[in-house]
């Protein structure tokens, strides 16, 4: 009871510090904006800011659900593996997309000088997803194979 | 019209229907421990990053080793890319979250959510621009890119402090592996509850057409094996974050060059085999420091000395091996060739402990104008450079001479020299 207790209070104590650093470091973000933005611009962040949470919370996470269940209700059939790996290889090549693709769009805008966004990024995403393609098809074969050995073995040896 | 009820069962259903095997408590704390560490390290390179361009009285920097700032600033870019998936991955696990019911139930409940919906943004704002400023896509925000993000390192991480206030209980509970996690009864695991909405009208869950979308979903077979469902999304969330280190931190570090196919910058383009930052034309110096009357003033007090481009090439001349380190996160190794600043320095007489104000022929710059501490002035790496890998400067890389000193932002490395002045 006491060793308890005395961890309450130690979690306690913690809980405190942190908030009292998190409220001082808001603090020192908020005067850092008050002195070295311009008020005109508090707009902008604010509709950045809006804009994140929309695109994120409303769009985004929203189309992953859609996809997830979808994945779900027409692989019913499909091993769990499989789905996973298949999933998987999807969110990658959306988290590279959100990377690259503004990439692609800035270099075909054009960039301050030519050493800035030198690469050829839409070759090498299309290279990229190739990879991840071979890969992905190959562990699912991989495990189809597996698992298909594993099942005849099993079968015999009841026999 | 009974909103509120009807809203209440709206969300009993989004974070039904939302639940899955990887969104559960143990989840968010193993991600967001790997998060806190990515944002605190981003936190850290960033402010020694910041202080050593903007120094607060007092502030002392090393010179060594000379690629103290370069690794420090290529983990600031890599670790910010790397927080992408990382972030995604986090909010994924706690996106049923946002639908909980009733939507706040106190004053401390609404500043807790208040703070979390503070955080998410400021997070998803600032790793976003932080990535456009590597290519310098700057026209995609209405806002000043350094001081907007210097002041939202400081809101993410009073946030991250808070939130970690907050949840401190369920860290320490979840910190290590259990052998299950489904020990929190949860509200919202059943779909059909009786709820407010149905005592007081009838209404089944399964009623109007989101209901009954939502009961399609909760006919949806939940996945078979969600051990295989948790490893798949810890598998995929350490693929892609190590995928986009290694294809990306080739511009910051020369061991992942070969594998360099989606960082903003490449080792080894532009003039004489170097990136480049800012060119000349964009500087608007082309025709100051092409002009045969060009001169490094180097001035301490009332004595004032120049030197024309000949006479700095008379003066001793040393050779360096320096890497040259953006703000963006790219940097390179190179042969710099020219004299010593101390030697410039030391021809006006000054003191060991003096700074040297470093001034561009740039205008409309705010680096046109720098300063520099006694201990680079006096570093025996620090040049007036005068030649690049054997060659002469090209005029985008700071002709006729340039700042190089070892461990210093890209930024501090002045280009295009005017003038020299040793302050008391």
């Amino acid at each position: 009871m006491t060793t308890t207790t005395a961890r309450m209070t130690a979690t306690r104590r913690w809980q405190v510090a942190l908030i009292t650093v998190g409220v001082a470091l808001l603090g020192v973000g908020g005067i850092v904006l008050l002195m070295d933005v311009n008020p005109s611009r508090y707009v902008g962040i604010a509709i950045w800011f809006l804009g994140a949470l929309i695109i994120h919370d409303g769009i985004a996470a929203m189309v992953v659900f859609g996809i997830s269940i979808a994945m779900r209700r027409f692989g019913r059939r499909i091993p769990g593996f499989v789905i996973a790996v298949i999933q998987g290889a999807l969110v990658i090549a959306a988290i590279f997309a959100a990377i690259v693709v503004p990439e692609i769009l800035k270099q075909s805008i054009g960039s301050a000088n030519p050493t800035i966004l030198p690469l050829n990024y839409a070759l090498n995403l299309a290279l990229f997803y190739a990879g991840l393609a071979v890969i992905t098809t190959a562990t699912i074969v991989g495990y189809l194979v597996l698992a298909r050995r594993q099942k005849l073995r099993s079968s015999i040896s009841q026999h | 019209m009974l909103v509120q009820w009807r809203i209440q069962r709206l969300l009993h259903q989004m974070r039904h229907s939302l639940a899955a095997p990887s969104r559960n408590p143990r989840t968010a704390v193993v991600i967001g421990r790997l998060l806190a560490t990515a944002f605190l390290v981003c936190f850290a390179t960033g402010l020694y990053s910041h202080f050593i361009q903007d120094p607060l009285p007092g502030m002392l920097f090393l010179t060594r080793p000379v690629w103290l700032y370069q690794v420090s600033q290529g983990i600031h870019i890599t670790a910010g890319i790397a927080c992408f998936p990382l972030l995604f991955a986090k909010l994924y696990a706690v996106f049923p979250e946002l639908f909980q019911s009733p939507p706040v139930r106190s004053f401390s409940h609404f500043l807790e959510r208040a703070s979390i919906a503070l955080f998410v943004a400021a997070s998803l704002v600032q790793i976003t621009i932080g990535l456009l400023n590597t290519y310098q896509w700057y026209a995609l925000f209405p806002f000043p890119f350094r001081q907007t993000h210097f002041a939202l390192s400081f809101v993410i991480i009073g946030s991250l402090a808070i939130h970690i206030a907050v949840k401190l209980g369920t860290i320490q509970k979840y910190w290590r592996k259990k052998a299950h996690y489904d020990d929190e009864p949860d509200p919202d695991a059943t779909f059909d509850v009786p709820d407010e909405l149905r005592r007081l009208t009838g209404e089944p869950q399964a009623s109007g057409v989101t209901g009954r979308l939502f009961n399609w979903i909760d006919k949806t077979p939940a996945p078979a094996e969600p051990k295989t469902s948790r490893r798949g999304f810890f598998a995929t969330i350490g693929v892609a974050t190590a995928a986009l280190v290694v294809f990306t931190a080739g511009q910051s570090f020369r061991a992942f060059d070969i594998t360099n196919l989606f960082a903003p910058r490449k080792n080894d383009t532009g003039p004489q085999s170097l990136p480049v930052n800012r060119t000349a034309e964009k500087a608007k110096v082309v025709d100051a420091a092409m002009s045969s009357n060009w001169r490094l003033a180097v001035s301490n007090g009332s004595s004032t000395k120049t030197f024309t481009l000949d006479e700095l090439k008379a003066l001793p001349q040393y050779d360096v091996v320096l890497p040259i380190a953006c703000v963006e996160g790219w940097s390179q190794y190179a042969d710099w060739r020219g004299p010593r600043l101390r030697d410039l320095v030391d021809s006006v007489d000054a003191k060991s402990g003096a700074s040297v104000r470093i001034t561009s022929l740039e205008q409309n710059s705010s680096y046109a104008v720098t300063t520099m501490e006694p201990n680079f002035v006096r570093d025996e790496l620090t040049l007036v450079a005068l030649e690049l890998n054997g060659e002469v400067l090209d005029i985008d890389h700071g002709y006729p001479a340039r700042i190089i000193a070892p461990a210093r932002p890209g930024v501090l490395q002045t280009k295009w020299l005017s003038s020299l002045e040793v302050l008391s």
